[in-house]
């Protein structure tokens, strides 16, 4: 990262894009507290990341992208597992569990080992748990990734609903059109650093998003020079 | 049979070339399998016939199994690795066979099965051609068996042979570590196999080839066709794996039954009334109260689960039992009470790696308020639970077994050795994480404990029991009944101390452990200069302080300590030798004790030290 400076206005739908390696997931890693910062400032609605950890995670569910999960566990066991580290009482995770596992349509992945489940299906579990604690923020690190279309759909409702209770969503995607159609504010970073900020429409400029960030993050190649013996 | 069927050969001979110029191991394990190859065909030519046949025998066996746990699925071509290969089934099962035999165990195994014909000599040109062919088809046997248990039982083998692996394992190294005891019945097993053992041999194939060779022409015959049949049915079994893993893409993995699972668990419903019934009945199964059980409910049936753990926990349980249980043969029953302090030591042990079998799966503990102390404690916990319950049981099975023998050492150092055995590993674990290659498919050949972790967890067990032991050895005699109090509440410490490390560990370097943890390949290390750099030692106090501490902490616990303890050694610079009688004893068990201090600091700050930045990805 290069002296990153990132706002998100709590209650809204925030998306973080970039090209690959542009430090998304390590941006979202600092703000989490899975990653050290060498210098700067955290703060997570009021809390500082950094000095009041505890309070930080309290309000804030975490889907982070590439980690492992406990792979022995079901999907429902990792879930009582979430809810007892959250401290949640017996019969709250009982309901909040259930509740979950039919919402997200995960009644296959509940049971079964997570070692043994779809990539979408562990998705869609790393999402339950971030739910689970009712955080006043979710930090999403490209949760639709491998997801069905319509498991997708109904996540987006999910997230929609979360977020006009108050709740804020920050999640990092490559996908310019679910920025589009779901996200209020977008953050465009390249190389360690916030290159755009803002409205989607603003930061879009009136012409498609995928065409402003290909502006703004620049090509690295056109594509249409050189593999003359594939396309002869 | 196209060339491209001996590609796979070529790749594993890539392989094995570089792993000979990059690691000793191979190498050396190479020498001594040649030394035993060597005395078994020394005994070839002098040897009984019958105990040559099942020690060639057992050496196949072992060629096929021990790869299981001595890291022999590594640097393997696998079926998976064709799979998107245009390379039929049969070539491809043929090309992957091809490139088992390339390596240590096939060459080794090859020469020492060489013994057959050479003790067939004694029966004419004939008997030695046959006896050849034989050795021949029961190495192909071994080559077969070999890579499909590696493949099978490797991977998807699930806690059957994860559990048969770690009691095989168990068993090997403890006739080993018991050989004093079993040496006489070696002794008299080599001079000739018993009659009743005898009896049964014509079932055993390794006694076929020399059967074949030295019996009527007729029965030789049906006996090599056996081979040849058997070698047939291992050759078919191995072609089915291979064809399932090109088309299906696994071989097989036995999954839990997801809908008998769910029916059972998915009982509640959204609108259920919380009450105590509807919670026992939730998805999940029952969870106790709060984070630190919510961890140790992960762990204990992760140990239920995870191939690995079972093997561990199997190996320890076999092998403690065996170092105390075996020296019976030799009608000695001092060690018979030590059974569960013996397995909880192996068990604490094996808990030195644990946190590299589950890669990254810290990151949830870690973003969770108080995470990290109930990640620590719920470790700590799981432990045991799982081991207290069997130490106990083979101790009283022990005392039962051994009723002469005085249990008193015994019982008062096993609470001692479960408190540090808790505890210590967890922080042995999370200094030293070795993460292994899959963490959601471990085969039995990913080890991710190492000699340190090991040296530290089963030394900190071995420095708490050196207390209540203590009193017993050179305690007043009317004091002796203390012995147990003392063992408890050194384990108390024990595990006090473990929690202390291991919440210190996380709570400065919790993003470390975990960056560690997704490290599939050797993490860089900090570079220390190899000659005097005073800016250096300025700005890496700490580090400078771990080396000296690590490089001095020996000195008060050998020669200071344990060599005045043990062998009673004096001289000029020896500090307890310029006393005498219980104070001589007092001071050498303190220098044991500042030694074990130094290099526990030592690791402390060495485990702190500022780490390179990775380069970016």
């Amino acid at each position: 990262m290069d002296g990153i400076d990132l706002t998100v206005r709590a209650g809204t739908f925030h998306g973080i894009v970039g090209p690959n390696g542009a430090g998304k997931s390590t941006t979202i890693g600092m703000a989490v507290g899975l990653v050290v910062p060498d210098a700067g400032e955290i703060t997570i609605l009021g809390h500082d990341a950094v000095r009041d950890r505890a309070g930080a995670r309290a309000v804030t569910g975490v889907l982070p992208d590439g980690l492992d999960l406990p792979e022995r566990l079901t999907g429902a066991e990792l879930l009582r597992y979430s809810a007892g580290l959250r401290g949640l009482s017996r019969a709250a995770a009982a309901e909040r569990v259930t509740e979950l596992i039919e919402v997200l349509g995960l009644t296959k992945a509940a049971a079964t080992p997570l070692a043994d489940c779809s990539t979408g299906n562990r998705k869609k579990v790393g999402l339950a748990q971030a739910l689970l604690h009712a955080p006043r923020l979710l930090v999403l690190d490209e949760p639709f990734e491998a997801v069905d279309p319509v498991s997708a759909a109904s996540i987006r409702r999910v997230l929609r609903r979360f977020v006009d209770s108050g709740g804020t969503v920050v999640l990092s995607t490559h996908s310019m059109m679910l920025v589009e159609q779901s996200c209020d504010d977008v953050t465009v970073i390249h190389q360690g650093r916030v290159v755009a900020a803002g409205t989607v429409a603003e930061v879009a400029g009136g012409i498609p998003l995928e065409d402003r960030f290909v502006e703004l993050v620049g090509a690295e190649t056109s594509g249409t020079d050189g593999l003359a013996w594939l396309v002869r | 049979m196209s060339t491209v069927a001996f590609t796979p050969a070529r790749m594993r001979a890539s392989m094995f070339q570089r792993s000979l110029r990059e690691h000793p191991g191979p190498a050396v394990a190479g020498l001594c399998g040649l030394l035993a190859a060597g005395w078994l065909i020394r005994y070839g030519l002098y040897g009984d016939q019958h105990t040559l046949s099942i020690l060639a025998g057992t050496w196949v066996l072992g060629w096929i199994v021990l790869p299981l746990m001595l890291g022999g699925g590594r640097g393997r071509v696998r079926p998976s690795h064709l799979r998107l290969e245009p390379v039929g089934i049969l070539p491809a099962a043929f090309g992957l066979l091809a490139a088992s035999a390339v390596g240590i165990g096939p060459l080794v195994s090859l020469i020492a099965l060489v013994s057959l014909p050479v003790h067939a000599a004694r029966h004419g040109p004939a008997a030695v051609v046959v006896a050849g062919l034989g050795a021949l088809l029961l190495w192909l046997i071994g080559l077969i068996g070999s890579a499909f248990a590696l493949e099978a039982i490797g991977h998807a083998g699930g806690p059957v042979g994860a559990i048969a692996t770690g009691v095989f394992t168990g068993t090997v190294m403890g006739v080993f570590g018991s050989v004093w005891a079993v040496a006489p019945w070696i002794t008299e097993l080599l001079s000739g196999a018993p009659a009743h053992i005898v009896r049964w041999l014509p079932w055993f194939p390794g006694s076929w080839p020399l059967a074949a060779a030295t019996g009527p022409s007729g029965r030789g015959l049906l006996v090599i066709a056996g081979l040849f049949v058997l070698v047939g049915v291992f050759a078919l079994v191995y072609l089915a794996l291979v064809r399932r893993t090109l088309v299906t893409g696994s071989s097989w993995r036995p999954r839990r039954s997801a809908a008998a699972s769910a029916s059972a668990s998915l009982t509640a419903t959204s609108t259920a009334s919380p009450s105590s019934a509807a919670a026992r009945r939730v998805p999940g199964g029952w969870w106790g109260r709060g984070p630190v059980w919510a961890v140790t409910g992960r762990e204990l049936r992760t140990w239920g689960r995870h191939p690995l753990r079972l093997q561990y926990l199997a190996f320890a349980v076999v092998y403690g039992t065996l170092l105390a249980g075996l020296p019976m043969l030799a009608n000695v029953d001092l060690l018979v009470p030590w059974a569960g302090v013996l397995t909880a030591l192996w068990a604490a042990a094996m808990s030195a790696g644990l946190v590299g079998l589950d890669g990254t799966a810290l990151w949830l503990p870690f973003t969770t308020p108080g995470g990290e102390r109930a990640e620590v404690r719920g470790r700590g916990l799981a432990w045991l639970l799982l081991v207290t319950p069997i130490a106990v049981l083979l101790t009283v099975a022990a005392v039962l077994v051994a009723p002469a023998t005085d249990p008193l050492a015994a019982i008062a150092v096993l609470p001692a050795v479960l408190g540090a055995g808790a505890t210590v590993p967890v922080w042995v674990a999370l200094l030293r994480v070795r993460p292994v290659p899959d963490p959601r498919h471990p085969t039995s050949a990913d080890n991710p404990t190492d000699i340190i972790s090991v040296l530290v967890a089963s030394g900190a067990g071995l420095l708490t029991a050196a207390i209540p032991m203590a009193l017993i050895i050179w305690g007043p005699d009317d004091l002796r009944w203390l012995a147990p109090v003392l063992g408890l509440a050194a384990g108390a410490a024990a595990w006090f101390g473990g929690l202390w490390l291991g919440d210190d560990r996380l709570a400065n370097r919790s993003a470390e452990v975990l960056t560690a943890a997704g490290r599939r390949t050797r993490a860089p290390e900090a570079a220390i200069p190899l000659k005097w750099d005073a800016d250096w030692y300025r700005e890496n106090r700490a580090t400078a302080w771990a080396l000296v501490l690590l490089m001095a902490g020996w000195i008060p616990v050998v020669p200071q300590g344990l060599m005045v303890l043990v062998f009673d050694i004096g001289g000029g610079w020896i500090v307890a030798s310029h006393f005498a009688g219980s104070a001589r004893t007092g001071v050498a068990v303190a220098m044991v004790a500042l030694g074990g201090a130094m290099l526990l600091t030592g690791l402390v700050l060495w485990g702190r030290r500022p780490q390179p930045v990775p380069a970016a990805t």
